[in-house]
């Protein structure tokens, strides 16, 4: 009886064979994991824990300071921050490194109806893309030099991560201190009438700069908007007060945290300001 | 062969046989039962390929910080309060003095302390580089999928001890990143608004946002961690690790074999080794 000409081999087969050919090679011919493999194993997971260590140390011997004086940083940060308060006025959210690149996606989509692309759009896609890849990259080669598109996507993460990670380390702050000295600048610039000017000298100071920007001044993070003509929006009083109070009750899924702690008498100061602001001429 | 005494046994001869009967009982006892000792040798002594690569440790290093961090974080738990009230005699928040009480009064608690903050920096950057070597190599690939996605959960569940654990010290830095990274949540649709309730445990970060923090970051999460790498260690096991791609040969290259190597076709051929290949199997040790 003649032979019956054998189809080619589907793909799933070969993927079959060759994990089977892996498998029996490895078997005859490999090296046990103990003790070369795990020699190496070793020695690395020693240098894991003394690197552990060592940051440890130094973090203690370089910020060490008596009472824990704020001021004194040391090389790796304070040993402790000041206690949480949450009816603070000045305040700088900011989270662990390794958060930073999120933390600077929301500056790149910072208009009110794109936030939540920053926030929850970019990283769901990201993590698709990374828990689908066995299934997009679905070739069988392993060299790198035979996978040009994997090679160059990989880089170009890592770049654009680095990036936007080195950007937000190092995105400027907007200090209480420096912005209140732009107060007269906006008066000027705004034609503020006098009784905004406590509002104004509030919101240079109550951390509202840390996320909005108003004529220039502060740091727009967290898809926070200008505020430089706000007050052309003609919201109200009320509305400005209550929004402050609660953002998210106004405004619903709004980041932005509640003021409610700075008092009534302050909030329509702030709103007072806010309203008067009608962006320059 | 047994060998049988034509003398009688000497009394030494009796007591090193009765040590290595007592030695031997709980371990065969074990054995016996569980198949344990068994499941260690063949992790021990199953074979890798002979040329992998220092980059293939970062995985094993990975699980070293998490270890570190396990430890570390057993020993922070006897201390910590999470407690979010003020202490009536200074006025600070409890779980922001236990921190400090950590720091300053406990033998060596700096250290344990500055191990589980450093540590956890380690971790991530290590997952990382683990990834980026995974990604290298290929290793992803059929039959490895699986793993790969139980890898990227690892690598997300890592980062969400981080959010967690950044809270739980309980001063301003923490507070307020929190604050923001919970209104963050809030932003995502549907379940955006939900998820935000839920982390905070109401309309504000207050004392309960902490305990609820501190139970995910020390019971819910690193569980999860737990069991999702002792699944990942079961795969890298049951399916062997990868030699690197730049290998002509699956199971590793010998410099001697290099040059036959080259006049062979193919990535992944049998190598016909009739009398060395069983000689190999006898002596794990003799080749390098």
């Amino acid at each position: 009886m003649a032979a019956i000409p054998k189809e080619k081999p589907s793909r799933v087969d070969e993927l079959r064979a060759e994990f089977a050919q892996y498998k029996a090679d490895v078997k005859a011919r490999g090296k046990p994991f103990y003790p070369y493999a795990m020699f190496h194993d070793t020695i690395m997971s020693l240098v894991v824990v003394c690197t552990i260590i060592g940051l440890a140390v130094i973090w203690k011997w370089s910020a060490w300071a008596p009472d824990h004086d704020p001021t004194h940083k040391g090389l790796l940060g304070p040993e402790v921050d000041p206690p949480a308060d949450p009816g603070t006025t000045s305040f700088v959210p900011r989270p662990d490194w390794y958060f930073y690149f999120l933390f600077y996606l929301l500056r790149i989509f910072k208009w009110p109806e794109s936030v939540f692309l920053g926030t929850v759009g970019v990283p769901t896609i990201a993590l698709m893309l990374l828990i689908g890849l066995p299934f997009l990259d679905r070739r069988r080669v392993r060299r790198p030099s035979a996978r040009p598109v994997a090679m160059v996507a990989a880089v170009l993460t890592i770049v654009s991560m680095a990036v936007l990670t080195w950007k937000g380390a190092t995105a400027k702050e907007a200090l209480a201190s420096e912005v209140v000295q732009d107060v007269p600048n906006w008066v000027k610039a705004e034609n503020l009438p006098s009784n905004a000017r406590p509002g104004a000298e509030l919101f240079a100071t109550a951390g509202c700069t840390a996320c909005h920007t108003y004529n220039g001044s502060g740091g727009s993070n967290l898809g926070a908007p200008d505020l430089t003509d706000i007050g052309s929006r003609n919201l109200g009083l009320q509305f400005q007060v209550n929004h402050l109070k609660c953002p998210s009750c106004v405004n619903p899924g709004s980041p932005m945290p509640p003021f409610a702690s700075l008092g009534d008498e302050r909030l329509k100061q702030l709103a007072i300001f806010l309203e008067a602001s009608k962006g320059s001429p | 062969m047994a060998t049988t005494y034509r003398r009688k046994p000497t009394k030494s001869e009796v007591r090193r046989q009765q040590m290595e009967e007592l030695v031997m009982f709980p371990i065969d006892w074990l054995e016996e039962r569980s198949g344990l000792i068994g499941g260690i040798r063949y992790f021990l002594f199953r074979n890798v390929p002979s040329d992998v690569n220092w980059m293939q440790t970062l995985g094993s290093a990975a699980l070293t910080a998490f270890l570190v961090q396990a430890i570390t974080g057993v020993i922070l738990a006897m201390y910590y309060v999470p407690s979010a009230a003020s202490d009536p005699k200074t006025g600070n928040p409890v779980a922001w003095e236990s921190i400090v009480h950590i720091t300053d009064d406990l033998t060596l608690g700096w250290l344990v302390r500055g191990m589980h903050r450093w540590g956890a920096s380690v971790f991530i950057i290590l997952m990382f580089l683990h990834m980026g070597r995974v990604f290298l190599f290929g290793a992803y690939k059929y039959p490895r999928e699986l793993n790969w996605i139980i890898g990227v959960l690892i690598l997300v569940m890592g980062m969400m001890e981080g959010f967690t654990g950044y809270l739980l010290p309980w001063d301003q830095t923490a507070y307020w990143a929190t604050v923001v990274g919970i209104n963050l949540n809030g932003t995502a649709p549907f379940a955006g608004p939900w998820l935000a309730q839920f982390l905070r445990g109401g309309q504000e970060i207050s004392g309960e946002t902490l305990t609820r923090f501190y139970s995910l970051h020390m019971l819910v999460i690193p569980g999860a961690i737990i069991g999702l790498i002792t699944l990942h260690l079961y795969l890298v096991i049951r399916l062997g690790v990868t030699s690197p791609p730049w290998s002509k040969d699956a199971a590793g290259m010998e410099p001697e074999e290099e040059e036959a190597a080259r006049l062979r076709p193919g990535l992944t051929r049998p190598v016909p080794r009739p009398s060395g290949a069983s000689a190999m199997q006898a002596e794990p040790g003799g080749r390098e």
